[in-house]
């Protein structure tokens, strides 16, 4: 099974909270560390500038001892953050170690520059001036530095809280994501809850529709449908086996009770016979039954027509009406047929569904009638249609007329003549062929019959 | 005829050994596969009835060892009613296969049909008892009356005057008869008889063309007691 969906949609939750406020982090993280670099730049300057007003305007005879006693003051208040050196050729005018060497290096530089001059090597801050000789002093060359090490560590702070944050945001976003997604799929638990309460004991069970969103409206829909279809697949089969057994029972209850009776008495030999052959005519009933059904079944599993000739449909036509012709001939019915195709055909096969079709016209129809039988080629596929006057059939029943053992008016048909399989295996025959049946009723006239495809 | 049936199944073979030994044939019953391709192999037979599940060995076997060696007719009894049991059977070389259940009549005439295959030519004027059939004429002539036929009645009567004597079901008389070779639930061949009888026996007073119940039809010359026109044993 894959992973929860809740657990899923928190861990993406999570991601992408990471991924937003890593986005605003390292913005911020931008922003502070430029401004913090410009308020450096600002506080070097405003120091350096501290003592270089003082050499340019300074009008002391003892301006070299004033300056580096400033100087002093300002680096012990400074907290040793703060270092200066200044070089001339005069040596009254030098101060700080190597002098010389980080002037030098200061002023290849023009703007604040970072140089490792601190104490132990640290890097400072450092920026350099070159002050020409006036009347009172030399030249001096001018460096402060300042350590940057508050302006580091507050940015190093910030960055070590937004990781904190980072991670804790992420951490309560997937656990309220969590909870919401739990909050969220509450309908697919009751949906699956409804789903485990429907079993062979209550097979009217569905899911319950009204209470579901409209995302799940639409499956628990094809669910339920999938469900009607298959519980009316279910109750086709339990009826079908019903009616198997019904007409079963018919000829097996006379077969018994008849060998019963004959076997309870003495009788002679001519007796006997007619009890035989009324049993021969039984057993030959019940035969016609299962080769009939074992027929269905093997169409059923999908076997297709083998044996298949290029045929025209409407000489087949002739020649099954030409079979039946004698009953056409007692029933006092015509037979009119139009229109033609060529197709591939297993003809015994389809001489059985054109006689089962006619069989069941003339079984429908009044004296004086006429049978209508008509070929049409389509594209793909050859229609038979037979038709013949008779009073209309409800949708209903023309949607079950191709089902086996079917029979519209159980109260008219004689159940020794037709078991009720015979449109059933006139669809057969066609599904054998590719095709397809239909039933129609219109215009007083109810027309049933099947297609066989053109091609296979 | 010898036949020689292989069957496993006690109560068909033994049917099946009445059945065609009250026909006139010579019957040998094999009850397995080993014995049934020893019999097959070792002894001529004028047609085998084959079934297809067998203990020992099955049909197929059988059918392809006897093809390897020689060609007597077969027919495979198939309970299966796949249709890749039937096309197997007649690729290996059966002649002819029949779906359990089957009719008893079924299988005497498809064995009938195979053995009948290269007969010498047959005559063209048939007679049963006072009935005359004139196959090159097409007429048909009894007590010395013509007797009116239409083309398809003329046909019935010459399927069944080619095989008087011989019982002939329904389906095979469609299938000889309208070229319908499928088990039809319809009564057109009864009414075709009754209406062939009305012009063959009625008008003669004595009974050629008799009904046997639940097996078919068969044209011939009976004794008086059998024959007489009204009491004919099963007349529908």
């Amino acid at each position: 099974m894959r992973r929860s969906i809740a657990l899923r949609l928190a861990v993406m939750f999570a991601l992408a909270a990471i991924a937003g406020f890593a986005l605003i982090g390292v913005a911020l993280h931008q922003v502070l560390g430029a401004e913090l670099a410009r308020h450096r730049r600002g506080e070097v300057q405003g120091r350096l500038d501290d003592v270089r007003y003082m050499l340019e305007h300074g009008r002391s005879a003892e301006l070299a001892q004033r300056t580096k006693e400033k100087i002093r003051t300002l680096t012990d208040t400074a907290e040793a953050r703060t270092r200066y050196w200044m070089w001339s050729e005069d040596p009254l005018w030098r101060y700080g170690e190597d002098a010389q060497q980080v002037a030098a290096m200061a002023l290849e530089h023009r703007n604040v520059v970072d140089l490792p001059v601190g104490p132990q090597g640290r890097t400072m801050s450092v920026l350099g001036a070159d002050l020409p000789a006036n009347d009172i002093r030399p030249a001096v060359r001018l460096v402060i530095g300042v350590d940057g090490y508050s302006y580091d560590r507050t940015l190093r702070k910030f960055e070590i809280a937004l990781v904190i944050f980072t991670i804790a945001g992420a951490a309560i976003v997937a656990t309220l994501g969590y909870w919401i997604a739990r909050v969220g799929l509450t309908p697919l638990v009751q949906m699956s809850a409804d789903a485990q309460r429907i079993g062979p004991n209550n097979p009217g069970q569905r899911l319950r529709l009204p209470e579901l969103p409209p995302e799940l409206f639409r499956l628990g829909t094809s669910f339920n449908a999938a469900l009607d279809r298959l519980d009316s697949a279910y109750h086709q089969l339990e009826t079908f086996n019903a009616d198997v057994a019904h007409e079963l029972r018919t000829p097996l209850a006379n077969l018994i009770g008849q060998t019963q009776v004959t076997l309870g008495r003495e009788r002679g030999a001519s007796e006997m016979r007619e009890v035989l052959q009324s049993n021969l005519e039984e057993l030959e009933r019940l035969r016609a039954i299962v080769a009939d059904m074992l027929f269905l079944a093997r169409a059923e599993q999908g076997e297709r027509a083998h044996r298949l000739v290029e045929a025209s449909i409407a000489g087949e036509v002739e020649k099954t009406v030409e079979f039946l012709d004698i009953l056409l001939d007692e029933a006092g019915l015509t037979v009119g047929v139009s229109g033609d195709a060529v197709a591939p055909i297993e003809t015994s096969l389809f001489r059985r569904a054109l006689t089962n079709l006619l069989q069941n016209a003339i079984q429908h129809s009044q004296p004086g009638a006429r049978i209508d039988v008509k070929v049409t080629s389509e594209p793909s596929q050859a229609t038979v249609a037979v038709s013949n006057p008779a009073v209309a059939i409800a949708p209903e029943q023309l949607a079950r007329l191709f089902d086996r053992f079917y029979r519209g008016d159980a109260s008219r048909r004689n159940s020794d003549e037709s078991h009720g399989l015979g449109l059933s295996i006139v669809k057969a025959i066609a599904a054998m062929h590719r095709g397809s049946v239909f039933a129609r009723s219109e215009d007083g006239r109810v027309t049933v019959g099947f297609s066989v495809a053109l091609r296979h | 005829m010898k036949v020689l049936i292989v069957e496993d199944e006690r109560k068909t073979a033994d049917y099946l050994y009445q059945g065609l030994t009250e026909q006139g044939c010579a019957v040998d019953v094999a009850y397995d596969g080993i014995d049934g391709q020893h019999m097959a192999l070792h002894y001529d037979f004028d047609v085998i009835v084959l079934d297809v599940m067998l203990p020992g060995l099955d049909g197929m076997g059988i059918l392809h060892s006897l093809r390897a060696v020689k060609n007597t007719p077969v027919i495979m009894l198939t309970a299966r009613d796949g249709v890749d049991d039937r096309v197997r059977g007649l690729r290996a070389g059966a002649d002819d296969y029949l779906v359990k259940p089957f009719s008893f009549m079924e299988l005497l005439a498809r064995l009938q049909a195979l053995t009948r295959r290269g007969r010498a030519q047959e005559p063209t004027l048939l007679r049963v008892g006072s009935l005359s059939v004139d196959l090159i004429g097409r007429k048909a002539m009894r007590d010395g009356q013509r007797i009116d036929l239409t083309a398809k009645e003329f046909a019935l009567l010459t399927v069944l005057a080619r095989r008087q004597g011989e019982i002939l079901s329904k389906t095979q008389i469609a299938e000889l008869v309208w070229d319908m070779n499928f088990d039809s639930n319809t009564n057109v061949v009864e009414v075709a008889i009754k209406r062939l009888r009305a012009k063959i026996d009625v008008p003669f007073g004595r009974h050629l063309l008799h009904t046997i119940r639940g097996m078919g039809y068969v044209l011939e010359e009976r004794g008086d007691a059998d024959a007489t026109l009204g009491d004919s044993p099963g007349e529908d």
